[in-house]
C-alpha cells in the first residue's frame, strides 16, 4: 500500500497535521469522530431544510400509506383495518396491467421526443441570428401557461362542429365528415394528442436546461475538432454531445418524474372517454377518488405509482449514472 | 459517500413529485366554528345550478338572518364537479357541514350521519312535501333527505329538421325514433337525428332514459339489477341507433352539455333535455323553431326520468337542530321558495309550490310527465358505485356487446 511508504517518507512531525482519511487502519474510529460532530454542528442549517423533508415528504407519505390499509367508507369516514385488501384490489383490476404499461409508454414517449425535439431546439437556439431573443422568449411561452390552459385550448380546437383544428382540417379537406372527426371521442388518437401536448408543455425546460449546458462547452474544442477535420456531424456526436450528459441527465430525471405524475393533460383530453383505454396510473387514482370515492384503493395505488417513479429513478441513476463526472 | 447523497436527493426529488397528486385530498382548512358572540352558525353546503345560485342563496340567507339575528349562515358554493369530493374530504377531517344540498345521501344516512327529515322541520313543512318525492328520500322508513328541487326529462324537437326531412309528427316510439332520426342524419351536412350523450358527465341519464323505456330497472333500495334480461331492449335499442348511423358521432364518449350546446345551434334533430334547457335556449338561440314532446318509449307508454336533489342536514353537535329547522320553515315556506326554484328554472317539491308554478307555461310539458317520473334507486347505498361505474363504462356500449357492458357494471357495483 502507497500509505505505508508515506508514512516511512514523512518525518514523524508531519503526524500532527490533518490525519488523511483512509490512512492507517487504526486511525478509522478517530478518523469518524469529527464527521458527527460536524453533523451536529451543520444540523441548525440544515434543519429546516430536514423539517420541510419530513412535513412535506414523508409525513404525507405516511398518511397514505396508512389510509391504503383501511377501509374508508363512501362518505370518508374510517372503519378499520383491511391489511392488504387495498392492493389485492388494485392488482386484481382487470384493466391495471394495460394501464401499466400505458403508463410506461406514455413516459418513454413523451419523455424520448421531449429530449431529441429539444436537443435540436437547443442548437438552433444557441446560433447566433437576428431576433435570436424573441425566438428564446417564445420557446418560453408554454411554460408561462398553466397546462390546463394550454390542454384546453387543443382540446377544444380538436372538438367536432366548433373546434378550429377540425375546421382546419375539414376544410383543407382531410376529413371527410362536415362536422370534424372525433379525436378525443376515441381512447388512441386521444392518447396521441394527449402525447403531443405533454411534448409542447415539457420543451421550454428540457430545451432551456441543454442551452444551459451548451452554454458551458468550451468554443476552443469545438474549434479544435474543426482543425482536425471533423464534419459537423462529428463534431456534435463526438465532441458536444458527450459534455452534455450532466445537462441531459438533468432534464430526463424531472422530466420522467413530472411526466410519470402528469394528471391534468390525460384528464382533460380523456376525461369523457368510457372505459379504461386511455388510462394511465394517475388518472386511475384519480378516478377512483373523483368517481368511485374510494379513498383507500386511491391510497394504496399511490402508494404503488410512488415505488414505480422510484424503480424507475433507481433503474436510472443506476444504468445511466448521471452523477458520474464528466 | 457523495454519489449516495445525490442518489438520495434524486428519490427525494422524486418522493416530493409524485406525492403532489396524494397529498391534494389531505386536510381542508379548519373553518372557525360558532365563535360569533353567543349565537349559532351554520355552514352551509351547496352545489351550483347555475350563474345565479350564490345570489338567490345569498338571498336567502339574507331574509333568514334579519328574521333570527341569533343565528348566522355560512355559505359555500361549489361546482358540481368539485362537490362531492369536497363533502367527503369534509367529513373526513370532522368538518361536516351543518346543511347540504346533494344527491346521493343513502351512504351518510348508512353511517349514521343524517338527522331524520321529520326532526329538521316543523310538521305543517313536512305535510307540504309531493310525498312521492318524501318516499324517495326515505331509507327503512324513515325519511332522511328533504327534497329540494325536481327536474323531469323531455324530448326537445328541432321542428325545422323534422319538417326538412319530411318527418310528419314527432315520434311516440323506438321505431318511429329510429326512423325519424335515421332520416335527419340523412339530410347530412353534419346534421345528427338524435343527440345521444353516453360521456362521463350523466351517462346514467341517458342509459336510463333507454334502459327503462324499454321496462327496464336499475334496481331498488335492496339490490342494484343494471344486469338483467329487462335491461337488454334498451341496450340493443341505443347499438340500432348507433349503428344505423341516426346519431352523432361517437355517442360513447360524448358528454351532455356540450352537445346540448350543439342541438341550441340547431344541427341535431332531438335530444332528451331538462326544464333548465328552454332557458338556454331562450338566451342563446331564441330564434330555434323547436318542441317539447314526452320521451319516445319502445311501446309508446308515458315514462320519464326523474331527478330530485336533496337538502340534508349532519348530526355535528346536536346543539344546532333548532337552528337548522328554523332555517329548513324559512326556506320552504312558500314566498322565500318559489321565487328560488323558480329563478333556477327547476321543478318545484312541495304542494304549495306546484300551485304556484301550475300556470308556467314553459314548465307544463315537465310537469305533465312528472306523475310517470321512474326515480334513480337513490335510496341504495350502492347507488353512488352504481352512479360511477355507469359515468365510466356505459359509453363502452358504441363498441362492446350491450351485454358485456351491463355485466361489467354490475360487476364494479358489487365489489364497490
Amino acid at each position: 500500500m502507497s500509505t505505508s511508504t508515506d508514512t516511512s517518507s514523512t518525518p514523524a512531525g508531519a503526524a500532527t497535521g490533518r490525519p488523511r482519511t483512509g490512512g492507517a487502519g487504526s486511525d478509522g474510529p478517530a478518523a469518524r469522530k469529527p464527521g458527527g460532530r460536524d453533523l451536529l454542528a451543520s444540523l441548525p442549517w440544515i434543519g429546516p431544510a430536514l423539517i420541510l423533508i419530513l412535513g412535506v415528504v414523508l409525513f404525507p407519505a405516511v398518511v397514505m400509506f396508512y389510509n391504503s390499509t383501511r377501509d374508508i367508507s363512501i362518505s370518508g369516514l374510517d372503519k378499520g383495518s383491511v391489511g392488504f385488501d387495498n392492493y389485492v384490489e388494485v392488482f386484481s383490476f382487470p384493466y391495471f396491467w394495460p394501464i401499466f404499461l400505458r403508463t410506461i409508454v406514455w413516459v418513454v414517449v413523451v419523455v424520448g421526443a421531449t429530449v431529441l425535439i429539444s436537443l435540436g431546439l437547443a442548437q438552433i437556439l444557441d446560433k447566433a441570428f437576428p431576433g435570436r431573443r424573441i425566438v428564446r422568449l417564445a420557446v418560453i411561452i408554454p411554460w408561462a401557461a398553466s397546462v390546463v390552459m394550454t390542454t384546453l385550448v387543443v382540446y377544444y380546437g380538436l372538438e367536432p362542429y366548433f373546434g378550429i383544428i377540425n375546421k382546419f382540417l375539414v376544410d383543407v379537406g382531410l376529413i371527410e365528415t362536415p362536422e370534424g372527426y372525433g379525436w378525443t371521442r376515441n381512447p388512441t388518437t386521444a392518447f396521441a394528442w394527449s402525447i403531443v401536448v405533454a411534448v409542447f408543455v415539457s420543451l421550454p425546460f428540457t430545451t432551456y436546461t441543454i442551452l444551459a449546458g451548451l452554454a458551458t462547452v468550451p468554443g476552443d474544442v469545438v474549434e479544435a475538432a474543426k482543425m482536425d477535420g471533423a464534419g459537423p456531424f462529428r463534431t456534435y456526436f463526438s465532441v458536444v454531445l458527450p459534455q452534455l450528459r450532466g445537462a441531459l441527465s438533468v432534464a430526463v430525471l424531472i422530466n420522467i418524474i413530472n411526466v410519470f405524475n402528469s394528471l391534468p393533460i390525460l384528464k382533460v383530453m380523456t376525461g369523457s372517454i368510457p372505459g379504461y383505454d386511455a388510462d394511465t396510473i394517475m388518472t386511475l387514482i384519480f378516478k377512483y377518488i373523483q368517481n368511485q370515492h374510494k379513498v383507500d384503493v386511491a391510497s394504496a395505488l399511490s402508494v404503488v405509482a410512488f415505488l414505480i417513479v422510484i424503480v424507475i429513478v433507481a433503474v436510472y441513476v443506476k444504468v445511466v449514472k448521471p452523477t458520474r463526472e464528466v | 459517500m457523495k454519489k449516495s447523497l445525490r442518489f438520495g436527493t434524486a428519490i427525494a426529488l422524486a418522493a416530493t413529485a409524485s406525492l403532489t397528486l396524494a397529498s391534494c385530498g389531505f386536510g381542508g382548512g379548519g373553518s372557525g366554528g360558532d365563535a360569533e358572540g353567543d349565537g349559532t352558525t351554520l355552514d352551509l353546503l351547496v352545489p351550483s345550478y347555475s350563474d345565479a345560485t350564490q345570489g338567490l342563496w345569498e338571498d336567502v340567507i339574507a331574509g333568514f338572518e334579519e328574521e333570527n339575528p341569533d343565528i348566522s349562515v355560512n355559505l359555500e358554493v361549489q361546482s358540481w364537479d368539485n362537490l362531492e369530493s369536497v363533502i367527503t374530504t369534509k367529513i373526513q377531517g370532522g368538518e361536516a357541514p351543518d346543511i347540504y344540498n346533494g344527491g346521493p345521501f343513502a351512504g351518510f344516512a348508512a353511517d349514521g350521519l343524517l338527522y331524520p327529515a321529520e326532526e329538521v322541520v316543523s310538521s305543517e313543512t313536512y305535510g307540504d312535501f309531493q310525498e312521492s318525492f318524501l318516499a324517495n328520500a326515505e331509507v327503512d322508513g324513515t325519511a332522511y333527505a328533504l327534497p329540494l328541487i325536481a327536474s323531469a326529462r323531455a324530448l326537445f324537437v328541432n321542428n325545422a329538421l323534422l319538417e326538412q326531412a319530411g318527418v310528419a309528427a314527432p315520434p311516440a316510439t323506438w321505431d318511429e325514433l329510429l326512423d325519424a332520426a335515421t332520416k335527419i342524419s340523412a339530410l347530412g351536412g353534419g346534421i345528427a337525428g338524435y343527440g345521444m350523450p353516453l360521456g362521463s358527465e350523466e351517462a346514467q341519464a341517458e342509459a336510463a332514459v333507454w334502459l327503462w323505456g324499454g321496462g327496464g330497472t336499475f334496481g331498488d333500495a335492496d339490490a342494484i339489477t343494471v344486469d338483467d334480461p329487462a335491461n337488454l331492449p334498451g341496450a340493443d335499442q341505443i347499438k340500432k341507433m348507433i349503428d344505423a348511423g341516426a346519431t352523432q358521432a361517437d355517442p360513447g364518449s360524448t358528454d351532455r352539455s356540450p352537445l346540448m350546446d350543439i342541438f341550441i345551434q340547431g344541427k341535431i334533430g332531438m335530444q332528451v333535455g331538462l326544464p333548465p334547457t328552454v332557458g338556454q335556449i331562450e338566451e342563446n338561440n331564441p330564434e330555434l323553431d323547436y318542441s317539447i314532446v314526452p320521451i319516445p318509449t319502445q311501446d309508446g307508454s308515458p315514462f320519464t326520468l326523474g331527478v330530485m336533489d336533496q337538502l340534508m342536514a349532519f348530526q355535528n353537535d346536536g346543539d344546532k337542530q333548532d337552528a337548522i329547522t328554523a332555517f329548513f320553515d324559512y326556506y320552504y315556506s312558500s314566498d322565500v321558495y318559489v321565487p328560488w326554484v323558480q329563478a333556477e328554472g327547476f321543478l318545484p317539491v312541495t304542494k304549495s309550490g306546484a300551485e304556484a308554478l301550475g300556470g308556467e307555461e314553459a314548465l307544463a310539458p315537465f310537469l305533465e310527465v312528472l306523475p310517470d317520473a321512474q326515480f334513480y334507486p337513490s335510496t341504495n347505498p350502492q347507488w353512488s358505485a352504481t352512479d360511477a361505474a355507469f359515468k365510466a363504462l356505459f359509453g363502452q356500449i358504441q363498441t362492446k356487446p350491450a351485454q358485456d357492458v351491463l355485466t361489467e357494471i354490475q360487476a364494479q357495483v358489487d365489489a364497490g
